[in-house]
C-alpha cells in the first residue's frame, strides 16, 4: 500500500485574467521508503504540487479536483477532506515540507532553539528538557553542533547550516513523508553535495519516503529511485531512475536530459529546448508540448495525450510518438547524456 | 573563504566615525549617542546666533528698554552687564568666548533668570512644567500607539473587509486633520453645542485643591485634567500608527518564514503574534521616536486652547511677554527631552531586532 | 512624402504625448476612488482659490447690524463678529494659505533635491556632514522651533513665512534623491553622460531625476499639508503679523472673538477648519493614492 497516493489532482490559481491551471490532473504513488524525483522547468507546476500536498496553497487558489490518499498504519485518509486541527497534525508529524533556500524559512527574530521549542509545542509536545533532548539528537544526526546552533539567531548561520537545521526540524516528529522543494538550489556546490550525503545517509537510517522538486538532474540522479518529470503542469513521464536517464519516452525528457552540459565533451554538444512554456490560461488545443516538439505531428495537436504505458516495467509517458523517440534514443547501454559528445 | 579586496570609501554609509574613531564607534548604540549629542549642539548652536545675532536681536531690545525703563540712569554698559546676567551669557566678551561661556553654562544647566522675575532661574520654571507635557504626550502617544497597533494588525489579517476599510479610513482622515483643528471641534460640539463636559473645570494640569503626591486621588486627578490633550494626541496620531502596522503585517504575511511556520503546524495563533506580528512591529518602533519630535512640537498649540500648563503654554506666554531667556530655555530643553526620548527608542528598538548590534556574520 | 529630413513636430503633436500620459494615469487613478476623490477635492480648492475670486467680488465691509448671523440666502455660511460675510472670506482666503504651502514645498524639494544631489555625487565628508545635519533635523521638534524662529524674526512676507517652513521639512526627501543618485551613479546611461561631458548638473536634471518623479511628487504634496499645518497653527497662535482675507486668520479671530462659546457662531468658526481640513484630506488621500500607483507592493490578489 503505498504511503502516499494522488489522483487525478487539479490546481488553479484564481486570476483576474481566469484561472491559471497550475497543476492538470496529475496522479502518482509514493511506497514506502521510496525517494521520487518531480522535475520540470520554472512555471511547471511543481511548487504548486508540493504546496498542495499539505493544502498550504496561498489565497486565490482552489483545488478543483482530485484526493491526495495517505496511509499511515493500514489507516488512508484524504488529505483533502481533514479538518483544520487534524490538518495542523498532519503536516510535520506525517508529512513535512522543507521549503526552497532555507533562506526565508526562519522568523529572523527568535532563536533556533525557540522555533524547535515552537513546533514541538505545536505537536503537544510540551516538555522542554524533553525537547532540548530531541533536539540535540536532531542536530547531532545532521552533523551540527548544538551547543553552537541552538542558541543562534538565524542571521547568525550561513546557507548550507540553515538547510540541515530545516532537515533536523522536518524530522523531529519522525514522519513517513519528506517533502524538499529545491534543497540545493541556492547553495554553493560544495554545500549542495554534504547536503545530499546527509540527505542519503538519513534516509538510510530512518526510512522515510521523500519527494523532492527541482530543476537539477543530477540530484535526480543521485538520490532517486523515481522520477517524474512535469511540463505546464502535468506529468509526462513517470519512470524509474534508470529508465528515465537511459530509456526516455517523452520528448520533453529527452530535451532535458540532452540539455544537461557535461564536464567532459565538445562544447556544442549542449542543446537548449527552443521557445518557452504554454501559458497557463489559455492552453492550446492538444498536447502542450507540441510547439516546442521537433517529432509533432498533426495528430499530436488534436488531443492531449494521456499518460500511457511504454516498452519497460513502471513505466509512462504521455506521447503518442514514444516509440519514436525510442527509435531516436536507441541502445539502452549508455546513459542518454553520456551520447552526446 | 578568500579575501575580497574592499573599497576605500564606504558608499552610502552616511556619517561613518569608525574612520575617525575607531571600533567603539561601531555599536549603533555609541552612534545613537554621538547623534543625540550633535542634535543638542546643533540646536545650542542655532539658538545662540538666533538670539545674539539677528536683526533686532534680543538681547539688543533689552538693552534698549533696560536703558529706556531707567531713564537714562543706565549707562550702556551699566545695561549691557544687566543683559549679560539675565541671557546667561558675557557680552563684553568677543563673540567667539561668549559662545563658549554660553554652552559652558549650559552644562552646567543654567540657563539664566527670567526677564520678568529676575530671582527665578529659567531653569527651574521650564522643570516645573516639562513633566507635564512629557506627561500627556507620552500617555497620548502610547496610548495611540498600542491601541493602533492592535488594530492595524487586526485590519491586516481581515484584509478588504468592512472592519478593514472602516478602521483604515476612519484612521486616516481622523489623522490628516490638524490636531489643533480638531481640538476646536472638539470644544464646539461635544463643549458648547451640546454641553457635554465642563471645560472650564479641566484646566490647568490639576485641581488647585489636592495636594500633589503618588495617591490615588492625585493621580486620578491629573488624568481627569490631561483627559483632553491627551484624547487628541490619541485621536491624531491613531492613523498612522493603524495604517503602518497594516502595511507592516501585510508585508510581514507574505514572507517565506510565515508560510513554512504554517507548514510546520504552528497554530495561528503563535503565528500571528510571534512570527508576523513581532516582526511586523519592529519598523514601527523608530517610527515612534520620530513622532516624540513631531507630538512635542504640536502640544504648544493643544496646551494653549485646553489651558493645561505644560512647556508649551509656558512658551506662548513667554513669546508674549518677550521672555527670551525663558523661550531660549524651552528650545533646548524640549530638544533634549525630545533627543532622549529618541534615545530610549533606539536602545528598545536595538534591543527588541536580534540582527543589530551583534556579530553577525557566518562561519561556513 | 516630401523628402525632409528634419520635421519641427507641431504643437498639437507635442501636446499629443503627454496629453494621452495625463488620460492614462486618470484611467489608472480612477480605479483608486479615494485618490480620485482626493484630486477632484485638490483641483476644487485650487479653483476656489485662484480662480473664484476673479469672478466673486471682496466684500470686506463691516457691517455691524449683523453680527453672527446664521447662514442665510445673503449670507450663505453667516457672517462674523463684524458682520462681514463668511463665504466671501472662505473664498478669498485659501489663496495666501495655499501659495505658501506650495512656495514652501518647492522651496524644500528645491533644497533636498539639490543638496541629495551634491551629497551623493561629491560624497565623502561633505555626504558625512549632509547626512548627520539631516539626521538631526528630523528629531528635532519642529513646531517649538518654529514658534521661537517666528517669535524672535517676525515674518512680515508670506515668501518669508514660506522660506522658513521650508527650512524645517526637507530631511526625508533629501534621504531618497541621495540613495537614488547613489545606485543611479554607476549605471551604464549616467556613464555615457558623463564621457559626454554633459556637465553634473546635466546629468543630475535630465539623468536621474527623471526616474524619481513619482518620489518628488508625494514628497511635495506631503510638504504642501506639513507646510499648511505649520502655517496655520502659528497664525492661530498670532505669532505672525500678517493681515487680509485668510483661513487661518479667521480662526485666530474666532477663537480669540470668543468665537467658540457661542451657538451662532457655529458657522464661522467651522467653514475655515472644514475647508482647512478638506484640503489637507485631498492632498493626503491623492499621495497615498500615489504613492500605491508607483510603488504597489501589495497589490492583492
Amino acid at each position: 500500500m503505498p504511503v502516499l497516493s494522488v489522483r487525478d489532482l487539479s490546481i488553479d490559481y484564481l486570476t483576474r485574467r481566469g484561472p491559471v491551471h497550475a497543476v492538470r490532473d496529475v496522479s502518482f504513488d509514493l511506497e514506502r521508503g521510496e525517494t521520487l524525483a518531480v522535475i520540470g522547468e520554472s512555471g511547471s507546476g511543481k511548487t504548486t504540487l508540493a504546496i498542495g500536498l499539505i493544502r498550504l496553497s496561498p489565497r486565490g487558489t482552489r483545488v478543483a479536483t482530485g484526493e491526495i490518499l495517505y496511509t499511515k498504519d493500514g489507516i488512508t485518509s484524504d488529505i483533502r477532506k481533514l479538518d483544520d486541527d487534524d490538518l495542523r497534525e498532519y503536516r510535520w508529524a506525517e508529512c513535512a515540507m522543507v521549503f526552497q533556500a532555507a533562506l526565508n524559512s526562519f522568523n529572523p527574530v527568535i532563536s533556533i532553539w525557540e522555533q524547535f521549542l515552537d513546533t514541538a509545542r505545536a505537536h503537544g509536545l510540551k516538555d522542554k528538557h524533553r525537547v532540548h533532548d530531541r533536539a540535540t539528537e536532531l542536530l547531532d544526526l545532521v552533523h551540527l553542533d548544538p551547543q553552537r546552533v541552538l542558541p543562534a539567531f538565524p542571521h547568525e548561520l550561513s546557507g548550507g547550516m540553515k538547510q540541515r537545521v530545516l532537515i533536523a526540524l522536518a524530522l523531529m516528529l519522525e514522519p513517513q513523508v519528506v517533502i524538499l522543494d529545491e534543497p540545493t538550489t541556492a547553495l554553493d556546490i560544495l554545500t549542495q553535495r554534504s547536503i545530499i550525503d546527509l540527505l542519503r545517509q538519513l534516509r538510510q537510517r530512518l526510512g522515510f519516503s521523500m519527494i523532492f522538486i527541482s530543476h537539477d538532474l543530477s540530484i535526480a540522479a543521485e538520490l532517486a529511485d523515481r522520477m517524474l518529470t512535469m511540463y505546464a503542469g502535468r506529468i509526462v513521464e513517470s519512470a524509474s531512475v534508470s529508465d528515465m536517464f537511459y530509456r526516455p519516452r517523452h520528448p520533453y525528457s529527452l530535451g532535458l536530459l540532452r540539455a544537461v552540459p557535461r564536464v567532459s565533451g565538445a562544447l556544442g554538444s549542449v542543446v537548449s529546448i527552443p521557445g518557452a512554456p504554454p501559458d497557463l490560461v489559455r492552453l492550446p488545443k492538444g498536447c502542450s508540448y507540441a510547439p516546442r516538439c521537433p517529432y509533432a505531428i498533426d495528430e499530436c495537436r488534436a488531443a492531449e495525450p494521456p499518460l500511457i504505458p511504454v516498452d519497460t516495467p513502471r513505466h509512462e509517458a504521455a506521447c503518442i510518438r514514444w516509440e519514436h523517440v525510442a527509435k531516436v534514443v536507441g541502445t539502452a547501454e549508455v546513459a542518454v547524456v553520456e551520447k552526446l559528445a | 573563504m578568500t579575501a575580497v579586496p574592499v573599497a576605500t570609501k564606504p558608499i552610502g554609509v552616511g556619517w561613518n566615525p569608525r574612520r575617525y574613531f575607531g571600533g567603539f564607534w561601531r555599536h549603533p548604540l555609541a552612534r545613537a549617542v554621538l547623534k543625540a549629542v550633535l542634535t543638542i549642539w546643533v540646536t545650542t548652536t542655532l539658538t545662540f546666533f538666533l538670539i545674539r545675532l539677528m536683526p533686532g536681536s534680543p538681547v539688543e531690545l533689552k538693552i534698549d528698554e533696560l536703558i529706556q525703563t531707567s531713564n537714562g540712569a543706565l549707562t550702556y554698559d551699566d545695561a549691557r552687564a544687566i543683559a549679560s546676567g539675565l541671557f546667561a551669557i558675557n557680552l563684553n566678551a568677543p563673540l567667539h568666548e561668549q559662545y563658549l561661556s554660553f554652552l559652558w553654562s549650559l552644562v552646567r544647566l543654567d540657563l539664566g533668570s527670567s526677564f520678568l522675575s529676575s530671582g527665578t532661574s529659567v531653569t527651574s520654571i521650564i522643570l516645573a512644567v516639562l513633566p507635564w507635557t512629557l506627561f500627556s504626550v507620552g500617555a497620548g502617544l502610547l496610548l495611540s500607539f498600542v491601541v493602533g497597533i492592535g488594530l492595524g494588525l487586526m485590519a491586516a489579517y481581515r484584509r478588504n473587509s468592512l472592519f478593514d476599510h472602516v478602521v483604515s479610513t476612519g484612521g486616516s482622515v481622523i489623522s490628516s486633520i490638524p490636531n489643533y483643528l480638531l481640538a476646536l471641534l472638539l470644544i464646539v460640539f461635544v463643549g458648547v453645542q451640546f454641553r457635554l463636559i465642563n471645560f472650564t473645570s479641566m484646566r490647568g494640569a490639576y485641581s488647585s485643591g489636592i495636594t500633589p503626591g503618588f495617591t490615588p486621588a492625585f493621580i486620578a486627578d491629573i488624568f481627569y485634567h490631561a483627559a483632553l490633550p491627551i484624547t487628541i494626541y490619541f485621536l491624531t496620531q491613531i492613523g498612522h500608527w493603524i495604517l503602518s502596522m497594516r502595511s507592516a503585517t501585510l508585508s510581514a504575511l507574505e514572507e517565506d518564514y510565515v508560510t513554512a511556520a504554517r507548514a510546520r503546524g504552528l497554530s495561528d495563533g503563535r503565528i500571528r503574534t510571534a512570527y508576523v506580528g513581532r516582526n511586523a512591529v519592529l519598523p514601527l518602533v523608530t517610527q515612534l521616536a520620530i513622532s516624540v519630535g513631531f507630538i512635542v512640537g504640536g502640544a504648544a498649540i493643544i496646551e494653549q486652547i485646553f489651558a493645561y500648563q505644560g512647556v508649551g503654554l509656558r512658551l506662548l506666554a513667554a513669546v508674549t511677554q518677550r521672555d527670551y531667556p525663558v523661550i531660549q530655555g524651552v528650545v533646548l530643553l524640549t530638544t533634549v527631552a525630545v533627543v532622549v526620548a529618541n534615545l530610549i527608542a533606539d536602545l528598545l528598538y536595538s534591543k527588541l531586532d536580534p540582527r543589530i548590534g551583534r556579530a553577525g556574520g557566518a562561519a561556513g | 512624402m516630401t523628402t525632409a529630413v528634419f520635421v519641427r513636430p507641431t504643437l498639437g503633436q507635442r501636446l499629443a504625448g503627454p496629453a494621452q500620459a495625463v488620460v492614462d494615469f486618470l484611467r489608472v487613478l480612477s480605479r483608486r476612488p479615494v485618490g480620485l476623490a482626493g484630486l477632484i477635492g485638490i483641483v476644487f480648492f485650487l479653483l476656489l482659490a485662484f480662480v473664484a475670486p476673479l469672478f466673486v467680488p471682496l466684500t470686506n465691509d463691516p457691517d455691524v447690524t449683523s453680527l453672527y448671523q446664521t447662514p442665510s440666502l445673503a449670507h450663505p455660511l453667516g457672517t462674523d463678529f463684524q458682520g462681514k460675510d463668511v463665504l466671501n472670506q472662505i473664498v478669498y482666503g485659501g489663496q495666501p494659505i495655499l501659495i505658501v504651502a506650495i512656495l514652501a514645498a518647492f522651496f524644500s524639494t528645491l533644497i533636498a533635491i539639490s543638496f541629495g544631489s551634491i551629497a551623493a555625487t561629491i560624497g565623502g565628508r561633505l555626504d558625512a556632514a549632509i547626512l548627520a545635519i539631516t539626521d538631526v533635523t528630523l528629531t528635532l521638534p519642529k513646531l517649538i522651533l518654529l514658534i521661537a524662529v517666528a517669535a524672535i524674526v517676525r515674518p512680515t512676507s508670506f515668501l518669508f513665512l514660506a522660506v522658513i517652513l521650508a527650512l524645517l521639512q526637507w530631511s526625508s526627501l533629501l534621504r531618497q534623491v541621495r540613495s537614488q543618485v547613489l545606485s543611479l551613479k554607476e549605471r551604464d546611461y549616467v556613464e555615457a553622460a558623463r564621457s559626454l561631458d554633459l556637465g553634473i548638473f546635466h546629468i543630475v536634471f535630465r539623468e536621474i531625476l527623471p526616474t524619481m518623479r513619482s518620489y518628488i511628487a508625494i514628497h511635495f504634496i506631503l510638504a504642501m499639508t506639513e507646510a499648511m499645518y505649520a502655517q496655520v497653527g502659528i497664525i492661530l497662535l498670532g505669532l505672525v503679523p500678517l493681515s487680509g482675507a485668510n483661513w487661518g486668520i479667521m480662526l485666530y479671530f474666532a477663537y480669540n472673538q470668543g468665537a467658540l462659546f457661542f451657538r451662532d457662531s457655529l458657522w464661522y468658526i467651522l467653514s475655515p477648519i472644514v475647508a482647512i481640513s478638506l484640503v489637507q484630506l485631498s492632498l493626503v488621500s491623492f499621495a497615498s493614492a500615489l504613492e500605491d500607483i508607483f510603488n504597489p507592493r501589495l497589490r492583492g490578489a
